[in-house]
């Protein structure tokens, strides 16, 4: 099978800052791929590239077969895109909006204007565009990367100054329009986005790709593994008593009660049960903590995502 | 040309919701020139255009301002704003071509004028008893090309222009000599010797003198000054080509 997008030793250059460094990568088709990383890491200027909107020093891009420096007409086409800021004229009204970008291409959706429904913008049809709230110029950004029935869509941090309300629904949006087999291509900042949205997700720090995997296997690939907490009722007992439980690796008294770090936690879950019946205490708010994306970047990087 | 006719369409819309443009280039000179009646009454002598009221004399200017506001207003405030504003840079994404924006924006600017010399024909008919002796094939004929050079004028400044306040400053310090300059109530004749030529080579006075003539029914032998209309076009056009940024 193609790959939709397609990177080869990809460099982009400011002078003397290396925004995109030696990156590589395929994108299957109708797969959800994620750029994670800070602010400043090569995100948008990687996604700017892939749009056609710069062109890369060295190495070689091709999106839906397309060089998107060179055939760039047809490759506009064919992908849709919502820009990290997206503007449009400030007086133009959403619906008229939907029908001039629809009017740009070739082969627009049929009924470009039932988006509108999609995307619950309907009584907002006849609204300027700046009077229009985040989450809603996201939406109306949103129905003018569909309107050229696109085989691919790039979202350039599609969340970011949303509030946790308007993030879900503009996830519920993306979820939906990978479901209908598009192939999706976007960038966040935000890790448990892309654990909730992404198939694959790259991780990129200074411009270099710092790994590259589907979200479970990131988060599995993290030493330590997850935590178990919990607390005993019913009996005194020191830390170390848990240290032999099998696949533990440390275990603390934290306050109300222990942590035990674990490379499996489930196994050590079950062996603190029959520790318990056998030792003759009583367990109480078992709960397990898993690592996230926050943590492989952590663990990665030394950083923090968001610092 | 894909979209060419949905881009204009909604531009004029747009150009409509725009207060400025509205008030500068529909309202202001059919304004301009009722007061100027009221005031003045009658045209500065040396003009040389004797036989219509003052009304008529007022009127090729007054369809010049409406030229000049559209224009300087239009394209360079509109597409240093759009600039600006990162709304150029979303239509690039799309499969737009430079030639059909630039192409609508005229479009769009052009019904614009057509409406405002409409409004100034209504005002000066209903109220001022405007007259044309001359031919109206060649009235829309220098309006037309005076709409081509002062839109290609503008356009120039608006890709030359750096940002949506020095695309301003840009405008103003071409508008307001022109305004004195361009025969529009001053005949170029009592103006100092070495401005004459200054004058003279400004875009807005040939349209300026040759609607006059056609108003007054003279016979049209200074058809030379269209090479300044054209000269104008040909150099703003080339700046445009040139020096166009989309972001």
């Amino acid at each position: 099978m193609a790959a939709v997008v397609e990177c080869e030793h990809v460099t982009k250059r400011y002078g003397d800052l290396v925004a995109v460094d030696d990156v590589g990568f395929r994108v299957e088709e109708g797969e959800v791929f994620g750029l994670v990383g800070p602010n400043g890491a090569g995100k948008t200027t990687l996604i700017e590239m892939l749009e056609s909107l710069r062109t890369p020093d060295s190495g070689s891009i091709r999106v839906l077969g397309l060089d998107p420096a060179k055939e760039a007409q047809e490759l506009k086409e064919r992908i849709g895109v919502q820009l990290q800021t997206t503007s449009i004229q400030p007086n133009i009204k959403v619906r008229e909006a939907v029908r001039l970008f629809a009017s740009l291409y070739r082969r627009p959706l049929s009924n470009p204007e039932g988006l509108l429904k999609t995307l619950s913008l309907e009584d907002k049809q006849n609204s300027r565009f700046r009077k229009l709230s985040g989450g809603q110029k996201q939406r109306v950004a949103i129905a003018l990367a569909l309107v050229s029935d696109p085989q691919v869509l790039f979202f350039d941090e599609v969340t970011t100054g949303l509030d946790p309300q308007a993030r879900r629904t503009m996830w519920g949006l993306v979820k939906d329009v990978a479901s209908r087999g598009k192939t999706v291509f976007l960038t966040t900042h935000y890790m448990e986005e892309a654990e909730h949205l992404c198939d694959r997700v790259a991780v990129i720090d200074h411009g270099k790709f710092i790994a590259l995997d589907t979200p479970q296997n990131l988060v599995r690939s993290l030493r330590g593994g997850s935590k178990v907490l919990f607390q005993v009722e019913g009996r005194e007992i020191a830390p170390s008593e848990f240290e032999k439980l099998p696949a533990v690796s440390r275990a603390e008294k934290v306050e109300g009660g222990f942590a035990l770090f674990t490379a499996d936690g489930d196994r050590t879950l079950q062996e603190l049960v029959r520790l318990a019946d056998r030792e003759g205490f009583r367990l109480a708010g078992i709960r397990t903590e898993s690592p996230n994306l926050d943590d492989v970047f952590l663990t990665l990087t030394g950083r923090e995502l968001r610092e | 040309m894909k979209g060419l006719f949905e881009l204009a369409w909604n531009e004029f819309k747009l150009n409509l919701r725009d207060p400025l443009m509205v008030f500068w280039s529909l309202a202001f000179p059919a304004l301009w020139m009722a007061f100027s009646v009221v005031i003045f009454s009658q045209p500065i002598p040396g003009s040389g255009y004797e036989g219509l009221n003052y009304a008529s004399f007022l009127l090729p200017g007054s369809i010049g301002l409406v030229i000049l506001s559209a224009s300087f207003i239009g394209a360079p405030l509109t597409l240093t704003n759009y600039r600006e504003n990162g709304v150029l840079r979303r239509l690039r994404v799309t499969p737009v071509k430079i030639a059909t924006l630039v192409f609508s924006f005229s479009i769009s600017q052009f019904a614009f004028v057509v409406v405002g010399i409409l409004i100034l024909f209504a005002v000066g008919k209903a109220f001022l008893d405007v007259q044309v002796l001359g031919s109206w094939v060649a009235f829309s004929g220098v309006t037309v090309l005076g709409m081509v050079a002062f839109f290609a004028i503008g356009s120039a400044v608006g890709s030359i222009a750096r940002s949506f306040r020095s695309a301003n400053i840009i405008i103003w310090s071409m508008y307001m000599p022109m305004i004195m300059l361009s025969e529009f109530f001053l005949p170029i004749a009592i103006l100092p010797a070495w401005l004459q030529p200054i004058a003279r080579a400004l875009p807005l006075t040939p349209v300026n003198t040759l609607l006059r003539d056609i108003v007054y029914g003279v016979p049209l032998h200074d058809l030379w000054r269209l090479g300044i209309l054209g000269g104008w076009t040909v150099v703003a056009s080339i700046i445009t080509v040139r020096f166009f940024r989309w972001e």
